[in-house]
C-alpha cells in the first residue's frame, strides 16, 4: 500500500516538474509576436491617427500603446510622403498628406523590405503595423515628431 | 511712379530683412542607432532601436535625443516584455525619453571642416519619468557634410527609479548599463 502511495506520489510529481519546466522553457524562448499574421485592432486614415494625438497625446497613449510593448496593430491609409532607410536596413515609408504637420512613420523589417522596394512617392498604401509611439510637437526640437509602427508591411 | 517707388520699396524691404534672416541651422536626425548592453557574470543583455530622433544646432552646440522606448528590440520577447512592463521602464505610461543638453566644447569643433573630433556633452537625461543631470563624452566625425555625433552614457539605473530588488533581474542586468547612441545629420 505504502509502495502505491510512493509510486504515485512520484509520478505526480514528475508530471508537476516536466508541465512547470515545459512551461517555463516556453515563457523563456516564446517568439516574438508575429505583427503581420496578428489580428489588426484599428483601421485608420493617417491624419486621423495623427490628429488624435495632436488633440490629446495622452488619451491617445492610453488607446494605442500597451503594457509589456505589445501595443495596438494598425492599418494605417495614406499617401506615400517619403521613402528611407535606417540604420539596421530597414525601409521606412512616411505617410504624410501636405497639410499634416505630422505623419506615420513605417518601418519595414528584413523580411517585408522587399515589398517597401516597390512603393514610390505619392502613391496612396495600405501598411500594418505595431504603433511605438505617437506624434507631437517637441518645443525642444521644435519639430513635430511623427506616429512611429515597425514590423510593418504593405497590404493588398 | 508710385507704383514703381512701391515696388522699390517692397523689394528693398524682402531684401534687407532676408538677409538679415539668419540660415536654420538646427539639423535634424531621423537615422540612429541605439544599444544599450548589460554585463552581468550571468548573462549579457542586448537592446537595438533605430528610432531615435535628434537636432543638433552647430551655432549654440544644443543637442537633443528622443527614443521611443518600445521600439527597443531584445533577442528574447520574454525580456523584451520585462522591460516594457510597469515593474521597469513602464513605456506606456512614458512612452519616450529624452537627453536634452549641449556640446561643452563647441570652440574646439569646426563643424565646416571635415575631421574627428572629441567633444563633451552636458545636459539633462529623462528616463521612465525621472531626470538627472549628466555629462558624457562624444565623438563628432564630420565628413563631406554629413555629421555624425556618437555618444556614450553609462546609466546607473537606480537613478531613474528602475530597481531591481530580487529574483532573476536583479542578478542578471547590470546595475549600470552602457548606452551607445549614433545619429547622423545631413
Amino acid at each position: 500500500m505504502k509502495k502505491k502511495i510512493l509510486k504515485w506520489g512520484l509520478l505526480v510529481f514528475a508530471l508537476a516538474l516536466l508541465i512547470g519546466g515545459s512551461v517555463f522553457l516556453y515563457m523563456f524562448f516564446q517568439p516574438h509576436r508575429d505583427v503581420r499574421s496578428a489580428k489588426t485592432d484599428y483601421q485608420v486614415v493617417a491624419k486621423q491617427i495623427v490628429d488624435e494625438y495632436l488633440k490629446d497625446q495622452l488619451a491617445a497613449n492610453d488607446k494605442y500603446l500597451q503594457e509589456e510593448g505589445d501595443s495596438k496593430i494598425i492599418e494605417v491609409t495614406g499617401i506615400i510622403a517619403a521613402i528611407s532607410e535606417d540604420f539596421n536596413n530597414q525601409k521606412v515609408v512616411l505617410i504624410k498628406s501636405p497639410n499634416e504637420p505630422a505623419g506615420v512613420s513605417c518601418t519595414f523589417s528584413s523580411e517585408t523590405n522587399k515589398n517597401a522596394e516597390k512603393l514610390k512617392i505619392g502613391d496612396r498604401v495600405t501598411i500594418k503595423g505595431v504603433i511605438r509611439s505617437g506624434a507631437g510637437y517637441d518645443e525642444d526640437m521644435e519639430l513635430y515628431e511623427d506616429v512611429i509602427m515597425e514590423k510593418c508591411d504593405t497590404l493588398e | 511712379m508710385k507704383k514703381t517707388i512701391l515696388s522699390i520699396v517692397i523689394v528693398a524691404i524682402i531684401a534687407v530683412t532676408s538677409s538679415f534672416t539668419p540660415i536654420a541651422s538646427k539639423l535634424i536626425s531621423k537615422k540612429g542607432h541605439v544599444n544599450f548592453f548589460s554585463h552581468t557574470a550571468v548573462e549579457d543583455i542586448s537592446a537595438d532601436n533605430y528610432k531615435l530622433v535628434s537636432t543638433l544646432e552647430t551655432e549654440t552646440g544644443e543637442l537633443i535625443y528622443t527614443v521611443p522606448m518600445q521600439s527597443f528590440e531584445f533577442e528574447k520577447s520574454m525580456m523584451q516584455k520585462h522591460f516594457n512592463s510597469d515593474k521597469f521602464l513602464d513605456t506606456k505610461e512614458y512612452p519616450k525619453s529624452k537627453f536634452k543638453g549641449a556640446i561643452t566644447n563647441l570652440s574646439e569643433i569646426d563643424f565646416g571642416s571635415d575631421g574627428e573630433y572629441a567633444a563633451l556633452v552636458s545636459g539633462d537625461l529623462t528616463i521612465h519619468g525621472v531626470t538627472k543631470a549628466v555629462t558624457e563624452n562624444a565623438t563628432i566625425t564630420i565628413s563631406g557634410g554629413t555629421i555624425t555625433v556618437d555618444v556614450v552614457m553609462d546609466i546607473t539605473l537606480a537613478d531613474y527609479s528602475i530597481a531591481f530588488k530580487k529574483g532573476k533581474p536583479s542578478t542578471n542586468i547590470a546595475k549600470t548599463v552602457k548606452t551607445t547612441i549614433k545619429a547622423v545629420y545631413n
